[in-house]
């Protein structure tokens, strides 16, 4: 199939989720109460879940393309972790700043996510060059250890902020209103305007980094905005509804089995499919055990991991 | 014949191991060097020092005048091309779209493709009769056909400089003829100047025009090509005695690895 028909579906698949999903599992009859409910919760809601979706794709598709390898994203690689411990720190020490109108604790998760991506490569790459295996293995190390810091942390609170904090780190859409969309979406418009920016540097950084270099691509000062703009996009991410993991692994991977590896059409595509998944993951955990919830990071992992499988065991024995 | 590249006292040293050592050696206009060594002599070092994918500890590398640290990567790109070590089986692209992203330094952000490009792309695919299989993933090429496209991409690169690490170490003898073939096409139809990575000391001494002999990090031969086996350093450069016999059909003087080694010489 064409690229352009692949990115069309996906688009529409998207744009039904977002039309859709709002009207599933109305529990009430009365039609006041239930417009009420469309209006205020789950438009929001779902406009939230698909940005958040979307930056978590991209996040993840830019990582895979800078390291070479569909299993280093920005979670396996301890950046959300990093971005957790920040915002963490930032409910412990009872911080409440805004900066430029944006809430204090994106800047906290922002902060800790560029203090783990500059760990992580730092040490992977000290020796020369960098190997997937060392830059994964740091990225689990550093993971554990700012996950402990977390854990810390939480201990040393007190209850309420403990339980804050815990929620918080299941990763869940369920307390986010149209104020949420407003603190989060210029950073995602961000990081999606870079990589469409950048779009011709990601086809060559997935070739490797000599190719990239010996075509002309500054490879290092391409990293560094990657970095900064992605930090920002999941620390914003995590700070508003916590870490949620797997869609920017699988989102992007899934992407590149239907759409290639071009980015001019893996970037949209993966835009469009991230946004959708996590609508349907939300979805999901809304209806599940209705009118209780799972905590979406919950179904994130159960749905994609056996969808990835599938499609990685079809392209295998298609291919070659 | 002018200039094209000098490099002067080039070193490089990755974490504290010295790769290469005050490296000095110049490049005409339309030169053909190949660089010969031992495993470990720093042959790659020098390719990727020129590319900028590594950094150099000191010196100067200066191509048609202008010093290359003063310019971006970019423009470097403009002026010398690379291909690597046997890799292109790993890219996952279609062969048009690889060789199409070797034009990037010839874009800006808001560039499309232009005429000058689909000429640079048609040209590089003619050459290197690479047409058949643009619709191919890299991934199903040949050694020998991805060695070709390799070669496209650079070429569509349209560099005065093309660098090539060991093109022909992985192929069959019938490869390795078609990929010298072409070598020996860009450089002298095409003017296409070639600085090429090789352990293959009889194609060296036959078809580049100088070799420059590396070992531990030293230039321990630099000259005509033809004048290298003739001269005492091809013995210490491998540290192996070689004898000598003429082609058949050539005539030219070929070497061969002694069957008695340096340690037990009579």
């Amino acid at each position: 199939m064409k690229p352009i028909k692949t990115l069309l579906l996906i688009a529409i698949a998207a744009l039904l989720a977002l039309l859709v999903s709002p009207y599933l599992g109305l529990a009430v009859d009365n039609p006041e109460v239930q417009h009420q409910i469309v209006t205020q919760l789950r438009i929001p809601r779902v406009l939230f879940a698909f940005i958040a979706g979307a930056g978590l794709a991209l996040c993840g598709m830019v990582f895979q393309a800078m390291f070479h390898n569909p299993l280093a994203t920005p979670f396996t690689l301890g950046v959300a972790s990093g971005a957790s411990l920040g915002a963490a720190i930032y409910v412990y020490l009872g911080l409440s700043f805004t900066l430029l109108g944006f809430d204090g604790g994106t800047f906290a998760a922002f902060i800790g996510a560029l203090v783990a991506i500059s760990c992580v490569y730092g040490i992977s790459r000290h020796q020369s060059g960098f190997s997937p295996e060392t830059l994964l293995l740091t990225g689990v190390a550093i993971s554990f250890f700012f996950s402990s810091l977390i854990l810390l942390t939480q201990y040393l609170s007190n209850l309420s902020d403990s339980f804050q904090i815990l929620r918080w780190l299941m990763g869940s859409l369920t307390t986010v209103a149209y104020r949420d969309i407003l603190q989060l979406l210029p950073f995602v418009a961000l990081c999606t305007a870079t990589i469409l920016w950048l779009q011709r540097e990601l086809n060559l950084l997935t070739a490797g980094d000599d190719i990239a270099l010996s075509r002309g691509v500054p490879v290092q000062r391409i990293r560094y905005i990657l970095f900064f703009v992605t930090s920002l996009c999941v620390g914003a991410i995590v700070a508003l509804c916590g870490p949620i993991g797997f869609v920017g692994m699988m989102v992007p991977h899934i992407c590149r089995l239907l759409i290639g590896n071009d980015h001019r059409w893996l970037a949209p595509a993966s835009l469009f499919f991230g946004g959708a998944f996590l609508i349907l993951c939300d979805t999901l955990s809304r209806l599940i055990i209705a009118p209780a919830e799972i905590p979406v990071g919950v179904i994130t992992t159960l749905l994609g991991g056996p969808f990835f499988l599938w499609l990685l065991v079809k392209s295998r024995s298609k291919g070659t | 014949m002018t200039v094209l590249l000098d490099v002067r006292a080039l070193s490089v040293n990755i974490a504290n191991k010295v790769l290469l050592s005050t490296i000095n050696v110049q490049l005409q206009h339309g030169d053909y060097l190949c660089v010969l060594g031992p495993n470990g002599a720093g042959k790659s070092t020098l390719l990727k020092a020129l590319m900028g994918i590594i950094n150099s500890n000191s010196g100067e590398i200066i191509l048609n005048k202008t010093s290359l640290s003063s310019l971006s990567q970019k423009k470097r790109a403009r002026k010398i091309s690379y291909v690597p070590q046997a890799y292109g089986h790993q890219l996952d692209f279609s062969v048009l779209d690889f060789i199409k992203m070797a034009r990037y330094a010839h874009h800006s952000v808001f560039s499309d493709w232009s005429r000058d490009d689909q000429n640079a792309l048609e040209h590089a695919l003619s050459i290197t009769n690479t047409e058949d299989f643009i619709h191919r993933q890299m991934t199903t090429l040949s050694g020998g056909e991805s060695q070709r496209v390799m070669i496209a991409a650079a070429v569509c690169q349209q560099a005065p400089l093309l660098l090539l690490d060991e093109p022909t170490s992985f192929l069959d003898p019938h490869h390795q003829v078609e990929v010298h073939h072409l070598i020996q096409t860009l450089n002298q139809q095409h003017g296409i100047s070639i600085i090429e990575v090789s352990h293959d000391l009889n194609h060296a001494t036959q078809h580049s025009k100088h070799i420059l002999a590396l070992k531990h990090g030293k230039v321990l031969w630099n000259g005509p090509s033809s004048d290298l086996l003739q001269s005492e350093h091809l013995k210490e450069l491998y540290d192996q005695q070689f004898v000598f016999t003429t082609h058949p059909q050539t005539g030219a003087t070929i070497a061969l690895p002694s069957e008695t080694s340096l340690g037990n010489k009579s």
